[in-house]
């Protein structure tokens, strides 16, 4: 698949030989590694959510991350409350049976590869990071429909368990092998949290998956606990969703990270059923991490769009950095706004206002005053000239016709040479488009107006989409 | 010292920003994020340099070129992208280009 894409392989291995390169200078620094993994964490879901590339964590069974999909007739399944795990044909995964769970201590590895996965009720998952999960209802997972091998709704479940609050998360959606460890525990209180932490690029395809995936996540209507799951994908109107009453979430983490609080407070049909009694006490080391990932997940989640769930993350941020910076913009584009009404205003009032016989005038005096805008037509900078003449030519003498002084006229606009500056589209719009090419050149030649490129080591972005070459080669007449 | 071109990218885009994010929540200082970029312009001119391989031809009409500080800005409209897999079409893409002969001095 390299050879048709190779942008997905060519950004991990950057992605990953800067983590490697700048590692000592975390540890000389003081830093944590914990940050040096934020930081991996963040760029590679921003790039995944940049649609700059499709298959960007195709291929990568790194993260630890635990992927659900329900099917459609997840409640069906839930009512039925089998007791062991479903493996699809063409997989050898361990099944075991929640008896086995609940009266064992061991713990069993399986592996997660995309294929529909049933998880029965009472068993403890823990993901490769350490966090311990508690399923309280029987979960099934399933593989997205369409794209294969894209995970497109990464759900994490979020368990609590009593004395060791956390939170899951993080993000980058896994399709291959992800390796739980299953494990046993008796707890008192059994909080399933489902959410969809992460976020695929929201681009429409994505969408589409999502209305195809079987992402909804149901809860057995006989469950006694308090604490549903409610599913958080929903990104479309889609009958396949079904809303859960409540979502827990643990106090703990919402004092220790209110970013994740606020964000999930923000995203779609979210209630939060704090449960003081099942609370547990020290935040977790990977905690924050964790919160971050939430949030950086919960963020791009495409229920809302960026724009709205992003709006109390900025507002959490400890610095209120970014808050701050964006009411400066925005007052700083009020102002400029208000220029623009201002001479909009005058212009307005001049062009209709406008009592003179020149019928251009008061688009020429338009264009005029939105000058900078940097759009000036040619021929409207000659109305301007001729409005000139015309009104000297008033107050001098009878304006009849525009011929009668030629040689005046042609006097008068030599010294301005307004005449000679055209500028079509100038600058500052003409460099503005999404479509671009950062690269070095070998060569640039020129025949009259006939230029030909010769490039090396571009990286191109065409309407979000990442490409790459080694070596390009061009031609285009001026 | 390699091209900080690259950073204007979406993998430099997405760098940056991460940065930032953790600089705001005073997780990193910002001269180590400077450290992180520099690191980033070797290692994206280095992959870029030996991982790969393929060539692109092109051709459109040139809107507007420039020239300054040895880098070179075009703005072609009406474009396609010839690759041998695929055929891509743009209405309007700018090229910036930096000098690819041997880098003697470089701007950090």
């Amino acid at each position: 698949m390299a050879c048709f894409n190779p942008v997905p392989k060519l950004y991990r291995s950057v992605i990953e030989d800067v983590i490697e390169g700048v590692r000592n200078l975390f540890a000389e620094e003081g830093i944590e590694e914990q940050v040096l993994k934020d930081l991996k964490q963040l760029w590679e879901t921003k790039v995944l959510q940049s649609k700059a590339t499709e298959d960007f964590f195709r291929n990568s069974i790194q993260s630890p991350l635990f992927t659900l999909q329900l099917p459609h007739s997840l409640h069906q399944t839930l009512q039925s409350a089998t007791a062991s795990l479903v493996i699809p044909a063409g997989r050898t995964l361990p099944s075991f049976t929640t008896a086995e769970l609940g009266t064992s201590n061991s713990s069993a590895n399986f592996t997660f590869p995309g294929y529909p996965i049933h998880v029965p009720a009472g068993v403890t998952l823990q993901t490769v990071s350490g966090h311990l999960y508690k399923v309280n209802v029987p979960i099934m997972v399933t593989q997205t429909s369409g794209r294969a091998g894209i995970l497109q709704h990464p759900i994490q479940q979020v368990f609590q368990q009593l004395g060791q609050p956390s939170v899951i998360q993080t993000s980058v959606p896994q399709l291959n092998p992800c390796c739980l460890q299953a494990t046993t525990e008796k707890s008192q209180r059994i909080e399933t949290v489902l959410q969809q932490p992460t976020v695929l690029p929201s681009g429409p395809v994505d969408r589409k998956h999502l209305e195809n995936a079987t992402s909804d996540i149901l809860v057995s209507p006989g469950n006694e606990h308090k604490i549903m799951p409610e599913a958080l994908l929903r990104h479309q109107e889609s009958s396949q969703y079904v809303n859960l009453p409540g979502v827990v979430f643990s106090p703990q983490v919402s004092q220790t990270n209110p970013n994740v609080e606020s964000v999930l407070s923000g995203s779609a049909s979210m209630t939060q059923n704090l449960h003081d009694e099942s609370l547990s006490t020290s935040p977790h080391g990977a905690l924050h991490q964790h919160v971050t990932d939430i949030q950086l997940h919960i963020l791009k989640n495409g229920m809302y769009g960026c724009e709205s769930v992003k709006q109390p993350r900025n507002t959490e941020e400890p610095s209120n950095i970014p808050v701050s910076e964006k009411d400066s913009n925005s007052r700083v584009d009020l102002s400029i706004r208000v220029t623009d009404d201002d001479t909009g205003e005058i212009i307005q009032v001049d062009g209709t206002g406008d009592t003179s016989s020149n019928e251009e005038i008061g688009s020429a005096r338009d264009v005029d005053e939105n000058e900078f805008l940097g759009v000036i037509d040619a021929g409207d900078l000659k109305v301007l000239e001729e409005e000139a003449d015309s009104i000297s030519n008033e107050d001098s003498a009878t304006n009849s016709s525009d011929n009668e002084d030629p040689q005046v006229d042609i006097v008068e606009e030599d010294p301005l040479n307004s005449g000679d500056d055209v500028s079509e589209q100038d600058v500052p719009d003409l460099f503005d488009t999404d479509n671009v090419i950062v690269c070095q050149y070998d060569k640039i030649h020129r025949s009259k107006n006939k230029w030909k490129f010769y490039l090396k080591d571009g990286v191109m972005c065409f309407g979000g989409r990442d490409y790459v070459f080694a070596k390009a080669i061009g031609d285009a007449e001026w | 010292m390699a091209y900080q071109l690259y950073r204007n990218t979406t993998l430099g885009n997405s760098l940056q920003e991460s940065l930032d994010e953790l600089i705001q929540s005073q997780q990193i200082t910002p001269q180590l994020a400077l450290q992180v970029l520099l690191q980033f312009d070797k290692a994206i001119n280095s992959a870029l340099a030996q991982r790969v391989r393929n060539r692109v031809n092109f051709r459109g009409s040139l809107n507007t070129y420039r020239f300054c500080d040895n880098v070179w800005t075009f703005v072609l409209n009406d474009v396609e992208f010839r690759e041998v897999t695929e055929l891509i079409k743009v209405d309007k893409v700018k090229i910036v280009a930096c000098d690819g002969k041997k880098i003697l001095y470089n701007t950090t």
